[in-house]
């Protein structure tokens, strides 16, 4: 900090600088969620689409108060209500035992972070209600991440009404695995009659590949399935 | 990625030879082209093949001639290569190296159809040489001397004749007229230009004689004569006074003798029997013996006979021309006459031979003659003959050959320190498997239990002038044993020494007295009988010694240095003492300089890791001249003197220089050159030997001292062609070792190993590795390792052959015929081709002879399990039905019950002229029975191509069956086709499997990357390689890189660009190779080269692997014309620079000795790309040492620092 010199008035001038700096960011957002202080110290807005970056904390307000900036907050506004009006929503419809359990704070985030995710994390999430309500329909492609992410489900999930029986718990949990394992199997299966040259048809039929060539006690996918 | 090329095995294949006098006087030499390798042999008095010198010439040597100017006596040799220039060299005795004397261009450079360098001739007088080309052209030099009596060479006349191709040409033997050149031509254009190809049909073969004439010095076509269309080879007839001028023209099935204004004589050449009609005869190489009296002609047929042609002659010219049987020899490249009475036979493939005339062929045999020639309506008729066994000539050494390597292998089966290189050589019944280890042969000659365990072994002589050792003194560990050496080796008690007490050391000390140290004393038994007894004071104990002849340094325990020299008398008087700071290590006295009293330096080493350097001299004795740390505590210390030489017979010339060798107990040896004034020392190396610390031993090889380093293998130090070599011995551990020379073996070693004595000899010097040779019937193709058992299945065909019950059925025939009835030879082990060379009992080796040949469309062929280690074959298949093997490989299928497969492509009836085609391609699956030792067929699947590549991939089998890739899985009658892509452009000669990667070789398309999809069950290409290339061999190095060598004899790698590879590997739809197209029927993808090396030899194999234990791992490959090199990935940029700047200089001072530009060679088809090539690199020991320290200087280091550089990346590799 000794730029100006041991004890000059420069040092004195700086501070006075940092704390003009902080009331004016006061003066911009209390919790600091509208901007961001970069790691150059430069301050990049967050609320505008393309993150515009400002040298110092002046031009940031400068900007604040430019129309573009209050039109793009408004916006933002607007989504966050909506958001919140979705959550509301859910939680309302949530009315399954398991999940009504558990502890609503983070249900409500998970949620609202769901609800930006992509589809497939959304399918995720349908899918560990689904599991909830026991009901087992998979997600044929990532079956080793569902199969943890599934069992980390049915952790939370696990209903602190369950826990003075936890025998029925261990048993579904078994349960669960030896189908999730049936079904790793199952399509373990299916690859190897695939490569062994069988094809589906639309209707879910096991044909053979007529550029194929076949044992004559070779299985049948048709009967096996 | 940076590689360092070092030929390691030099070609021992030989594509021409030539004899005559090159170092002048009376001894006859022999000049070998390998290829690009020109060696200069001499068989020695024993009659052994030495090689005196070999070169690499950075070329391809296509011809080679040997000239001699008239009433000179040395000869000239001529080479005519790639480089578009004619290259006359003169051998130099005394440097031991070829000079170039004249370098003469004509043309570009490359292996051309229109630029002379295919043929050369000479005039039998030595005026004129004659350089052709295979079309077109013929150039002329006149060779003369100059006033100084140098040899001088003219510009160059041309002898041209478009569109005119050229079999052969010879010089034409007229004494001391206009010299003149004969050719056999054939002239196609009328050819050419007839499209109906009537004018193709009859076109014929001509004889022309081109004569120089050196008064106008100008070349003109003397005489033109039409000859058989079956001519393919001139040989010169002597004429001038010697005979009657003229050439025999060997045609296919007959010898005329040709000469202008003189009637043909021809003679058919006599068949063999059994041979069948549709072949026919031709000659492939010839020599000619002239005495002063009598000439004669040896020809060789491609069958092996060699026939002996003479000539009736008088004043109205040749009367008769006789063809008699003389022998039978394997086929030759070239056969050479030696005036001493040898025959040199470099052989087309496998092992080349010397053989010793025993006679002449004057005794009748079967003779056709022009005189006895009848024509009849079919055409002439034949002489028929049976081939015998050896008459005329006798063998007495042979060469080892492993030309062509087929393909080869690089494993540790034997569990040794190091790998073992399998390689499949030869071909037909001379084929073998030589296993190749890294290290010098030995020859055991003895081996003898001893009553307990030795700990050291010495030999001393009586006198100094003695020939032999007369003792061999064995220390036990409380007693010593005194073996005498004469007729046999027994046990004396007259020789003087102690035998109750161990031994420190045995020597002959002074001139005549024998000298015994032990732990209590020195003993001194002088010749006369008198014992002289020196003891140790106190209760103190002798625990180190060095000696020399006239010099004896003990060290006491507790670190007392005590001096003794011999004096005038012959007495052992005491001279100094010296206390050290500890306890001695051990001691080392530096030999006596010739001509002096003694020896000036004493080595020292102790414990606390140094080695001292203490003067002997009386002026300024004990006194320390330097002090080297090392790293470990010396074990064992050895001066080794290098006598200054000017060339010889081996080496090039160097001063003399003093080493100090040091075994450290870490097992590293250390080597510093002691100054040989100041004691200083300078210019370390070390080197890591093995486990246990090295112990040091002076012996003698080839009269040279040498050095034998016993650590956890022996390994012999020693100087060859100029260079140190230090090379393990493929012997076991040895404890302690002594030179060793008696009449029946003159530079022998004495070792003790165990409680044994062993007495061997070290033979091939100068080599890299020794082999094994374990014969094979046919030609090798393919070979596999059995993985857990350790074994090796080969497959092996041959086309043109009978099956075995045919060739058995011959023979019994031909047995009979002969009147030698069944005399226990019809059995089926000879069809195993011997077994041993010296094969005698088999009258009619197949070796030797060949196998009776049949119609080009019979194939045999045969799968054979080996067990290397006993060298047993433990299966033998036979394949019946026409069929020949192909490709191999082992395969696991998954979940079937049968465990390790073997699978085997075969075609049946595979012809290639005029059209390629074959009956029906199989696939046969064999199971492995009784621990892998034999085999039993599954079944055998019909394909519609050859299947030239098998590969196991995920529990089933890919099949590369002409253009198409096939997967199969195992079934219960048949392989299963499951899926296959045909989309290769011609056929797919390699396949490699890396994860769900496949890695396909075809042809000549080089690489492409393939990807197995088993959700959709298809087979993708998603890469391939822009350039067309012939593979012949193939790698994988890692999942983006392959390395690949193609038939025009380069070494290449390529690899799929990282951002290309992450993106076929991170396609999570699978659309995208799926969909994906190239331009012009290519992948989407291509690789991208990143290395590529001509190395100027077809690579038939390649392998990752590492030779010495715990080195860095290079590629090896293996070569047609038999030779071993390796390329090795640089680790540090610094070496990179170094190395490409030593080349570039290499390549500026040092241009390659046949012309052809080193950069041209190495970029002969692509340009060379980050390799450099180490083989140029080491000759610069060969350069002479003012060049040497100039390109030192430039590189801002010493000689001997680059030297050791060279040595450094050698020893990396092997």
């Amino acid at each position: 900090m000794s730029v100006f010199g041991g004890d000059s008035w420069g040092r004195e001038a700086q501070n006075r600088k940092r704390r003009i700096d902080e009331f004016v960011l006061e003066g911009i957002d209390v919790d600091g969620s509208s901007y961001k202080k970069l790691s150059s110290g430069k301050y990049a807005c967050l609320v505008c689409r393309h993150n515009p970056i400002f040298d110092t904390p002046l031009m940031l307000s400068i900007h604040c108060k430019g129309s573009r900036h209050s039109a793009a907050k408004s916006k933002a506004k607007e989504k966050e209500l909506v958001r919140q009006d979705e959550i509301n929503k859910r939680l309302a419809l949530q009315g399954s035992p398991t999940t009504s359990s558990v502890n609503s704070s983070t249900t409500t985030k998970q949620n609202a972070q769901l609800a930006t995710k992509p589809l497939i994390q959304m399918a995720q999430k349908a899918a560990s209600e689904i599991l909830g309500n026991k009901t087992l329909k998979h997600d044929s492609r990532n079956e080793n991440l569902d199969m943890e992410l599934r069992q980390n489900d049915i952790k939370n999930v696990t209903p602190d009404f369950f826990r003075n029986h936890s025998y029925p718990e261990n048993e579904t949990s078994d349960k669960l695995i030896q189908q999730h394992l049936d079904f790793r199997e199952r399509r373990e299966r299916e690859l190897k009659f695939i490569s062994a040259g069988w094809k589906r048809d639309c209707h879910g039929k096991w044909y053979k590949d007529e550029n194929v060539e076949f044992d004559s006690d070779e299985e049948d996918p048709n009967t096996s399935f | 990625m940076y590689l360092y090329n070092l030929t390691l095995q030099q070609a021992t294949g030989i594509v021409s030879a030539i004899n005559g006098n090159f170092s002048g006087g009376k001894t006859q030499e022999i000049v070998v082209a390998r290829g690009k390798i020109l060696s200069l042999l001499r068989p020695d008095d024993l009659g052994k093949l030495q090689t005196l010198h070999s070169v690499e010439i950075f070329g391809c040597i296509r011809s080679l001639a040997q000239f001699r100017l008239t009433g000179a006596q040395k000869d000239y040799i001529v080479v005519g290569s790639d480089s578009g220039r004619i290259v006359i060299l003169d051998y130099n005795k005394e440097k031991n190296v070829f000079d170039k004397v004249h370098q003469e261009t004509f043309g570009k450079s490359g292996c051309r159809r229109i630029v002379p360098g295919q043929y050369l001739a000479i005039d039998p007088k030595g005026r004129a040489v004659m350089i052709g080309a295979c079309e077109k052209q013929k150039l002329v030099y006149v060779l003369n001397r100059d006033t100084a009596a140098r040899l001088t060479i003219s510009s160059p006349l041309e002898a041209h004749k478009s569109q005119t191709i050229v079999y052969s040409i010879c010089g034409v033997d007229c004494g001391f007229d206009n010299p003149i050149f004969a050719a056999i031509e054939l002239d196609y254009s009328e050819a050419d230009q007839d499209s109906t190809g009537v004018a193709a049909g009859e076109a014929q073969k001509h004889l022309t004689f081109y004569e120089l004439d050196l008064g106008l010095n100008h070349v003109s076509r003397k005489w033109s004569e039409q000859v058989d269309n079956g001519a393919n080879m001139l040989v010169t007839v002597p004429g001038g006074g010697d005979g009657p001028s003229g050439v025999l023209v060997c045609a296919e099935n007959f010898v005329i003798y040709k000469n202008q204004g003189h009637p043909d004589i021809r003679a058919v050449i006599p068949r063999r029997a059994d041979l069948p009609e549709e072949r026919g005869v031709l000659i492939v190489s010839a020599a000619t013996h002239k005495q002063k009296s009598m000439f004669f002609f040896l020809l060789q047929t491609e069958y092996g006979d060699i026939f002996k042609v003479t000539l009736e002659h008088g004043n109205d010219g040749v009367t008769e021309l006789k063809i008699k049987y003389f022998d039978t020899i394997p086929v030759t490249a070239s056969m050479c006459v030696l005036k001493s009475g040898f025959l040199f036979a470099a052989s087309e493939f496998g092992n080349h031979a010397l053989y010793q005339f025993q006679a002449i062929g004057d005794d009748p045999d079967v003779e056709s003659s022009s005189s006895t020639l009848m024509e009849t309506e079919e055409g002439f008729q034949p002489v028929f003959f049976q081939p015998r066994g050896l008459k005329n000539l006798v063998r007495i050494d042979q060469a080892e050959s492993l030309m062509p390597i087929m393909d080869m292998k690089i494993a540790n089966l034997f569990e040794e320190e190091t790998p073992q290189i399998f390689s499949l050589c030869g071909r037909g019944p001379r084929s073998s498997l030589r296993i190749l280890r890294p290290g010098l042969a030995i020859s055991e000659m003895a081996v003898s239990q001893l009553p307990g365990v030795p700990s050291a072994v010495w030999t001393v002589k009586k006198n100094v002038n003695d020939a032999f050792d007369a003792y061999i003194v064995v220390s036990f560990a409380n007693a010593t044993l005194v073996l005498s050496i004469g007729e046999t080796v027994e046990e004396v008690s007259d020789s003087g020494f102690l035998d109750t007490t161990p031994s420190l050391a045995v020597s002959l000390i002074g001139d005549d007295s024998l000298m015994q140290i032990h732990p209590n004393g020195i003993r001194h038994i002088r010749e006369d009988g008198r014992i002289n007894e020196w003891r140790t004071p106190g209760k103190r104990t002798i625990v180190k010694v060095g000696s020399n002849g006239l010099q004896v340094v003990i060290a006491l325990s507790g670190g007392e240095l005590i001096y003794f020299e011999v004096d005038m008398t012959g007495q052992l008087m005491e001279v100094e003492k010296h206390e050290m700071s500890g306890d001695v290590a051990c001691l080392d006295i530096a030999p006596v300089p010739e001509g002096r009293q003694r020896s000036r330096f004493l080595a020292v080493g102790s414990y606390d890791n140094t080695i001292r350097i203490l003067s002997l001299d009386p002026d300024d004795c004990m006194q320390v001249l330097s002090v080297q740390s090392v790293s470990s505590p010396p074990e064992s210390l050895l001066f080794l003197e290098v006598k200054a030489s000017v060339g010889g017979e081996d080496g090039a010339d160097h001063p003399a220089n003093l080493f100090l060798n040091a075994g450290l107990q870490n097992g590293v040896l250390f080597r510093t050159v002691v100054d040989m004034v100041t004691g200083q020392l300078s210019d370390s190396r070390s080197r890591f030997l093995g486990l246990r610390p090295p112990k040091l031993f002076s012996v003698k090889v080839r009269g040279r001292p040498a050095m034998l380093c016993l650590s956890s293998r022996p390994w012999l130090g020693y100087i060859h062609q100029g260079h140190f070599l230090l090379t393990p011995l493929s012997y076991e551990t040895l404890e302690f070792a002594a030179s060793f020379s008696s009449d029946q073996c003159a530079e022998g070693v004495v070792a003790v190993a165990g409680d044994a004595l062993r007495v061997f000899t070290i033979e091939r010097l100068g080599e890299t590795f020794n082999e094994t040779a374990i014969p094979l019937r046919y030609t090798p193709r393919r070979f596999v390792l059995h993985p857990k058992r350790k074994l090796l299945v080969i497959i092996e065909s041959d086309q043109g052959s009978y099956t075995a019950e045919e060739r058995e059925a011959a023979r019994k025939e031909c047995f009979e015929a002969a009147d030698m009835g069944e005399n226990g030879n019809g059995n089926i082990n000879q069809m195993e081709n011997g077994g041993d060379d010296e094969d005698k009992e088999d009258p009619l080796s197949d070796e030797q002879y060949g196998y009776p040949k049949a119609e080009s469309n019979k194939w045999v062929s045969c799968i054979r399990v080996l067990d290397p280690r006993t060298a047993a074959t433990t299966c033998l298949l036979e394949l019946q039905d026409n069929e020949a093997a192909f490709s191999v490989c082992t395969v696991n299928f998954h979940d079937k019950e049968y465990g390790t497969l073997l699978a085997v492509g075969t075609a049946k009836g595979l012809q290639f002229w005029p059209k390629r085609s074959l009956v029906a391609g199989f696939i046969h699956i064999y199971r492995f029975l009784e621990d892998g030792r034999s085999l039993e067929l599954l079944h055998k699947t019909q394909v519609e191509g050859v299947p030239l590549a098998l590969c196991q991939f995920q529990g089933r089998l890919l099949a590369g069956i002409g253009s198409v890739l096939r997967l199969y899985d195992l079934g219960k009658k048949r392989l299963l086709r499951k899926c296959e892509n045909k989309l290769f452009p011609n056929s797919i000669v390699s396949i490699q499997t890396y994860r769900d990667r496949i890695y396909v070789g075809d042809i000549q398309e080089s690489f492409h990357f393939c990807k197995y999809r088993r959700d959709e069950n298809q087979l993708y290409i998603f890469a391939d390689d822009v350039v067309p290339r012939w593979l012949t061999a193939s790698y994988h190095i890692d999942f983006d890189t392959m390395a690949g060598a193609d038939k025009f004899g380069n070494v290449y790698f390529v690899r799929l660009p990282q951002d290309v590879s992450d993106e076929i590997e991170e396609d999570p739809t699978g659309g995208k190779i799926k969909w994906e197209q190239g331009r012009l029927n290519g992948a989407p993808n291509k690789v991208e080269e990143i290395v590529q090396f001509h190395v100027g030899d077809v690579v038939t194999s390649l392998q990752k692997a590492s030779l010495i234990p715990g080195g860095g791992e290079s590629v090896l490959y293996g070569t047609v014309m038999g030779s071993l090199g390796a390329l090795l990935p640089f680790t540090s940029r610094d070496d990179v620079d170094f190395f490409s700047h030593l080349e570039m200089h290499m390549r500026q001072e040092h241009p390659p000795l046949c012309g052809r530009d080193h950069m041209a060679y190495r970029s002969a088809y692509f340009p060379v790309k980050d390799v450099i090539d180490g083989d140029l690199c080491e000759q610069f020991p060969t350069l002479p040492l003012d060049l040497q320290r100039k390109i030192a200087d430039e590189l801002d280091r010493t000689p001997g620092e680059i030297l050791k550089k060279l040595e450094e990346v050698r020893n990396k590799i092997i």
